[in-house]
């Protein structure tokens, strides 16, 4: 699961008023290398909720993010969007767990893939 | 407060729950769900009855409903790689010109048309400047129109599935393509989809829609993740519309069905104009519904025609119980199309961009 996926996901457990975002429990990370495409990040840029991005990067052991974007001319830098690239798209968490920032409950992450199925009772 | 109407007919509808206060008169359309009336003797006991009924009725769908998932999501576990392998990785009917003969060849690209057939009816694929960026595929088997949107579009593709086999499939094709980035799959219960409000441009919708129990709350999931100006693509098996006077289909249609849900893990039809109703009752805009029946009548016999090949028999022998029983469902759909009682389906709408709440217009950013 990539920090992109990451950024999308929340937790819809009923009674839960804000479930976003997840926090990272991590067992496994790998970095798998992918082609890198500006384009693609500068629309994806604005998408993204940035400090969230920035907590699970740190989480899976990535801190060279700069905490704040308050310009978009950042978006020209090829230093930053080299390391935007990378966290974004080429850090995985293999296994682990995504957990519900309101009731602790786990997401588990297995071979990369969140399961984000709600139990009957959480419907 | 105590109102009692008196009831005009005998009658008491279990279809909401019912209180002590308040008997309802015949006026419930029965939705999607079949309920049954019981004749109403003494008021209070019955009610009290019924009250437990319904509590049983909901913990027995509940039931159903963890059943009906589970199902779902063995089926498929058990059959996507069969599909796949004689198949493709679009798991979806292809779309031809009507009366048109293809040959084995000619179903992958019918398959690849039905996506372009789709997104030019919702009006996506002309204009360069309505590129959907971000995309969810609901119910989306292998990935195949993830994948293919994704690489369109240059967009952000989530999909979600039931089955773990699927999404990790899904996943490793991606990967295989050099899609990776783009394209990414989890699972998840298209009736509880785990994103928040308004993410995605284009919520899309692949023959996944038979699969949903609850259909207003499928239709609800769908417009919530969906963005202001967003569009929502749905292509569905439905069954045909009720006339005005009819009250449902006819019993010898219901038994059609019936087999057919069974086979495949579907729970109960509905008909396009209902879910035009559910958009509708959402303040969805620019809704459209067509029937493509015509467009997918060539590809069930092409199924069949598949399956009993040399490597279709021998792979579905190899494969399991519920996926022969699926393969053995496959004449009666072609039953049902030829009989009108089984329709293809596209229906699409926009979300608005403006969202009126009390006195106030919204602006969404």
């Amino acid at each position: 699961m990539r920090l992109l996926t990451h950024n999308m996901l929340s937790s819809n457990i009923k009674g839960v008023s804000n479930g976003f975002p997840l926090r990272i429990e991590v067992e496994k990370v790998l970095e798998k290398q992918v082609d890198f495409n500006a384009d693609f990040l500068r629309n994806m840029f604005p998408k993204i909720e940035w400090k969230a991005f920035v907590d699970a990067a740190r989480t899976i052991g990535y801190a060279e993010l700069p905490e704040e974007v308050d310009n978009s001319s950042i978006l020209t830098s090829e230093e930053f969007l080299n390391k935007f690239h990378h966290a974004l798209l080429e850090l995985h968490l293999e296994e682990g767990a995504l957990v519900c920032p309101e009731t602790g409950r786990r997401f588990p992450v297995n071979k990369g893939i969140p399961n984000m199925l709600l139990h009957e009772d959480e419907v | 407060m105590t109102t009692t109407t008196t009831a005009t007919c005998s009658y008491l509808h279990t279809c909401q729950p019912p209180t002590i206060q308040r008997l309802r008169t015949c006026q419930t359309r029965h939705r999607f769900l079949p309920r049954t009336c019981a004749p109403v003797t003494r008021r209070l006991k019955l009610v009290v009855v019924a009250a437990a009924a319904e509590t049983t009725r909901t913990m027995k769908a509940a039931e159903d409903g963890v059943l009906l998932k589970k199902g779902i999501a063995e089926f498929y576990d058990e059959s996507s790689g069969v599909w796949e392998d004689i198949w493709g990785d679009h798991m979806h009917h292809g779309f031809y010109d009507p009366d048109s003969t293809v040959d084995v060849s000619g179903h992958r690209a019918a398959q690849i048309r039905m996506i372009d057939e789709a997104l030019r009816f919702a009006g996506l694929s002309e204009d360069p400047t309505k590129r959907p960026k971000s995309v969810v595929d609901v119910g989306c088997g292998i990935g195949g129109s993830s994948r293919y949107i994704a690489s369109k579009f240059g967009a952000k593709c989530q999909g979600i599935t039931l089955s773990p086999v699927q999404a990790q499939r899904a996943n490793a094709l991606a990967a295989a393509q050099g899609l990776s980035d783009k394209a990414s799959f989890q699972v998840a219960d298209a009736l509880e989809q785990p994103f928040p409000d308004g993410q995605f441009d284009l919520v899309w919708s692949m023959e996944s829609g038979e699969h949903m129990p609850d259909k207003a709350k499928f239709v609800n999931e769908l417009a919530r993740v969906a963005a202001p100006g967003g569009t929502i693509i749905i292509v569905t098996w439905c069954h045909r519309d009720l006339a005005p006077t009819e009250e449902s289909l006819q019993p010898w249609e219901k038994e059609l069905l019936n087999k057919i849900c069974d086979s495949f893990y579907l729970p109960a039809w509905c008909s396009t104009a209902e879910y035009v109703k559910l958009l509708q009752s959402l303040s969805l805009q620019d809704i459209k519904a067509e029937d493509w029946s015509q467009h997918v009548a060539p590809f069930w016999p092409a199924v069949i025609r598949s399956a009993l090949t040399w490597k279709g028999l021998t792979s579905l022998l190899r494969s399991g119980w519920k996926t022969i029983k699926g393969a053995l469902a496959m004449p009666l759909m072609i039953e049902g199309f030829k009989k009108d009682l089984i329709k293809f389906a596209i229906i699409t709408c926009r979300k608005p961009e403006y969202v009126y709440t009390g006195s106030k217009m919204h602006l969404h950013e």
